[in-house]
């Protein structure tokens, strides 16, 4: 297990969370906000929706518990982003996120690490959104780093 | 945008649809990095965080980049933006988006968000089934970002 350390050192078979919280509607407009979606449906004053790309930012919840001492010695390039959403989640949800570290691999050079997530209702177990998403640890190759 | 499907049941196969083209700003950047410690707090404050490759020239070059680049999420969010004013709030309520980042976009390069109907059918349920051709690109017609989509419409 290499959680409690820092995100470099997750690896096969770490389990993040789960974690809990209740989305709130600052959070839905703010992040929508943030990347120009300016639709009624994430924007509005009532009748909001969760935008499937939030799930993102809930692996950063993730990190932030299991990984109290941060990113490690490299910054992480995002390489692929994989959501599916099964159910609507709209604000007021209480919500509970767990990931689970499922590959960790070498390719040229790099250093790849595949993280599956659920996010699900809290009142009746329901699954909402399903994300998997693979990062890449270092921009620099393993031999750039020795250098 | 309103949120409202502009009429995709008539969508065929081979229909395409873009975005504006946007410069990717190191403005448009720093807001996706400040929305990361705003959303954590959600306390209703802008918050902010330590130096990223996102908004910081010297951090991003000490990580062997030759400057900020553009979190990928942003392109994410850019075609996901496009696929809801196509598909309307349905896209929030069951859908897939998957893409995959296979250029960095740096400061100030053009991104044009687009997708292209792939197959339109009808699942058992009776609803609108649409799959889609997603993909970010620069002003040259170079992919930067790939992927794909499904989106599902009820009877």
């Amino acid at each position: 297990m290499a959680t409690g350390g820092v995100v470099t050192d997750l690896d096969v078979g770490d389990v993040l969370g789960p974690v809990e919280f209740t989305l709130s509607p600052f959070v839905v407009r703010e992040y929508s906000h943030a990347v120009e979606m300016h639709h009624e449906c994430f924007q509005s004053a009532n009748e909001l929706f969760m935008p499937p790309t939030l799930i993102h930012l809930d692996k950063l919840r993730l990190y932030n518990h299991a990984c109290p001492g941060g990113t490690g010695p490299t910054a992480r390039i995002h390489y692929e982003y994989d959501a599916e959403v099964l159910a609507p989640v709209r604000p007021g949800d209480r919500l509970s996120v767990s990931g689970e570290v499922k590959e960790r691999y070498t390719k040229k050079g790099r250093e790849y690490v595949l993280i599956e997530m659920q996010l699900k209702r809290v009142s009746d177990g329901e699954l909402l959104v399903r994300y998997f998403d693979r990062v890449i640890l270092a921009y620099k190759t393993r031999d750039e780093q020795a250098a | 945008m309103t949120g409202q499907p502009m009429n995709p049941i008539t969508l065929e196969p081979g229909t395409e649809f873009r975005t504006r083209p946007r410069a990717m700003t190191r403005e448009r950047m720093r807001w996706y990095v400040d929305a990361q410690p705003t959303i954590a707090a959600d306390d209703g404050r802008v918050h902010t965080q330590p130096p990223t490759i996102h908004d910081d020239d010297e951090y991003a070059r000490s990580q062997g980049l030759p400057g900020i680049i553009a979190d990928g999420m942003i392109s994410t969010n850019w075609i996901q933006g496009l696929l809801v004013d196509v598909f309307g709030a349905q896209f929030a309520c069951r859908s897939r988006l998957q893409t995959k980042y296979i250029a960095p976009i740096y400061e100030d390069q053009i991104v044009t968000a687009c997708a292209r109907v792939a197959t339109a059918t009808r699942n058992e349920n009776g609803a609108s089934v649409y799959t889609l051709e997603v993909w970010c690109e620069d002003d040259t017609s170079k992919k930067l970002t790939v992927g794909s989509a499904m989106v599902e419409l009820p009877v």
